[in-house]
């Protein structure tokens, strides 16, 4: 029972950083991913690939799976900075289907469909985080250290301009903001985090493939964004963890069948934001419009 | 010869593509609704006529007329109880979205529930191919796909162009509070472009499901292309759209030529990515940045 929550806690913990980057740049740049999935299967094969290849430090795997997710996310940047709102949407849905096919045919590197097996658990200096409660720590205070920084950035002028550009792009750009550097630099600093929730989910699970990298996780992950409330700061954190145990609580459901748990749960995410969006558009902890 | 067969099979896949990208830019122009739930009307009628036509044995009009009525009242549902109470309130584009992509998740996952996630297709002696020239197989649904949509859209051009309601769809998309102006109620204008966007993509479907074949999977890969071919062609050109669709459906095929086909819906997207990129407003669209 202690192993399951810890497990259950590891996850949420996870997902909370996943949701916590969208968040910084749906709610704050305004730029509406639906590829999030992509940076965060970058970090894993990234963090597996070091790890099964190299070295199982993870000082290393970290900076580099930053680097890395953060140069793909020009992918992502550029169409941000040429369209807006639904064409960005459309764009990032495009970028995500490629990437996934990528993930699954490229399987020198990702192992394909069958994906990446025995990632040994990620170790600082020499100490092995084998344990399942110290990986809860090591995951527990990584997500204390995104919170915080993310915050920070938030509310520092880049957080402002952030906004502002968000509000209207052309009084943003009157005032002398460089729109586009800013812009850029929000996605890569959103796009480098989320390849560190990445690592550590590959090199919890020791097990990645193709499958936790789809536009189903990416939904997923809008999903807690959006329930939870968008702009907001403990909007994604509760998002997460709602969304993260929603699918722990269905299997103790005893009439539904094991084979459609799947599709129960993506069928509630979906009700869930239809009707969200109808009645309270702003998500669970979200505040008015403009206090954010 | 296979690359000719490739261009054929293109011909094909891209007329009903078009046909679908139409609806949806119909929608959109009209009611500046990006409706990514366009997919799952797709995978309902799709569904409907396999139901009635290759498990109830209904006479195939029927199945069809069945199709054309669920989708259009799906259609008019999803605008009347979702999208309506969402632009009352607030309207903002994104808001809308995820309405819409909600529904989409809700459809796929209530189809795969009911039908089974496994292939499915209808069989007919249509699409059986035929050696019409050494080593080209052509099946009559290919002849059949390119005639319904040109037919289509011939009498979609003639509706738009002739009737009042035709010309007040148009003019909803020029300006709404003009059209109230004038006596009519958006909503109801606004209500007609869903009925008719959901109706275009009966023929589509039906044709889908008799040649490649269904997957609960297929209103997300529907609603992808309808998008693209929407914003390659130029939003608001149902001209475009439909030329659009076509490219997207030849480029598609072609690429099996060099590649395995995982790749043919990578190739739909690097053509939307280099148009969003290079030219935002795509073939004929008016520019659209922000």
């Amino acid at each position: 029972m202690i192993a399951y929550l810890v497990n259950l806690a590891t996850l949420v913990c996870i997902n909370a950083i996943l949701a916590i980057t969208l968040n910084f740049i749906m709610g704050y740049a305004g730029i509406f991913s639906l590829a999030h999935a992509v940076f965060f299967g970058v970090g894993a094969y990234v963090a597996a690939f070091i790890a099964l290849q190299w070295t199982d430090a993870l000082l290393l795997q970290l900076p580099a799976a930053m680097l890395i997710a953060g140069t793909i996310s020009a992918a992502l940047a550029l169409p941000a900075l040429r369209v807006r709102g639904d064409y960005f949407v459309a764009a990032s849905l495009g970028f995500q289907v490629l990437a996934a096919t990528v993930f699954s045919e490229w399987k020198s590197v990702t192992g394909g469909i069958g994906g990446l097996v025995g990632i040994p658990p990620a170790s600082i200096a020499g100490h092995a985080f084998s344990d399942p409660v110290q990986f809860l720590g090591l995951a527990g205070v990584t997500l204390a250290l995104v919170v915080v920084l993310t915050r920070a950035i938030v509310r520092s002028s880049f957080g402002r301009s952030l906004k502002a550009i968000r509000d209207s792009e052309s009084a943003a750009l009157a005032f002398g903001k460089n729109v586009a550097l800013i812009k850029t630099l929000s996605v890569f600093y959103s796009t480098a985090v989320c390849a560190v929730a990445g690592v550590l989910y590959a090199d919890y699970l020791s097990f990645i493939n193709v499958e936790s990298f789809t536009i189903d996780a990416s939904t997923l992950f809008m999903a807690m964004v959006i329930v939870g409330g968008i702009g907001t700061v403990w909007g994604p954190i509760v998002g997460a963890v709602l969304l993260t145990l929603l699918p722990a609580a269905l299997t103790y459901l005893p009439f539904l069948p094991r084979t459609e748990i799947g599709s129960v749960q993506q069928m509630v995410y979906g009700l869930a934001m239809v009707l969200l969006m109808i009645f309270k558009p702003d998500g669970l902890m979200g505040a008015k419009r403009g206090e954010a | 010869m296979l690359l000719l067969q490739l261009i054929i099979n293109g011909i094909q896949v891209g007329a009903l593509y078009g046909l679908t990208a139409v609806g949806f830019s119909l929608i959109f122009g009209a009611t500046k609704i990006f409706h990514f739930a366009h997919g799952a009307s797709f995978a309902i009628s799709a569904y409907v006529f396999y139901y009635l036509y290759a498990v109830l044995l209904v006479w195939w009009p029927f199945a069809i007329l069945a199709a054309c009525i669920l989708v259009v009242l799906f259609g008019v549902v999803l605008d009347r109880y979702v999208y309506g109470p969402i632009q009352s309130a607030d309207g903002s584009f994104f808001t809308i979205f995820v309405g819409s992509f909600g529904v989409a998740v809700v459809i796929q996952n209530l189809i795969g529930t009911v039908f089974g996630r496994g292939f499915i297709s209808v069989p007919s002696a249509l699409s059986r191919s035929v050696e019409t020239l050494p080593g080209l197989y052509v099946a009559p649904t290919a002849g059949i796909a390119v005639v319904t949509a040109v037919v289509c859209f011939v009498a979609l051009q003639l509706f738009l162009g002739r009737t009042n309601i035709g010309i007040a769809l148009r003019a909803l998309s020029e300006s709404p509070a003009l059209v109230r102006t004038f006596g009519l109620n958006p909503k109801a204008v606004s209500t007609c472009a869903f009925a008719l966007g959901s109706l275009l993509v009966v023929p589509a479907a039906v044709l889908t499901s008799m040649t490649s074949g269904l997957n609960a999977a297929i209103g997300g890969r529907v609603m992808l292309i309808s998008v693209a071919a929407t914003i390659v062609g130029g939003v608001g050109s149902l001209r475009g759209a439909a030329c659009a669709g076509l490219l997207l459906g030849i480029a598609e095929n072609l690429a099996l030529w060099r590649f395995d086909p995982q790749w043919s819906e990578a190739v739909t997207f690097l053509i939307l990515f280099a148009f969003i990129v290079l030219r935002p407003s795509g073939f004929f669209g008016r520019v659209v940045t922000s």
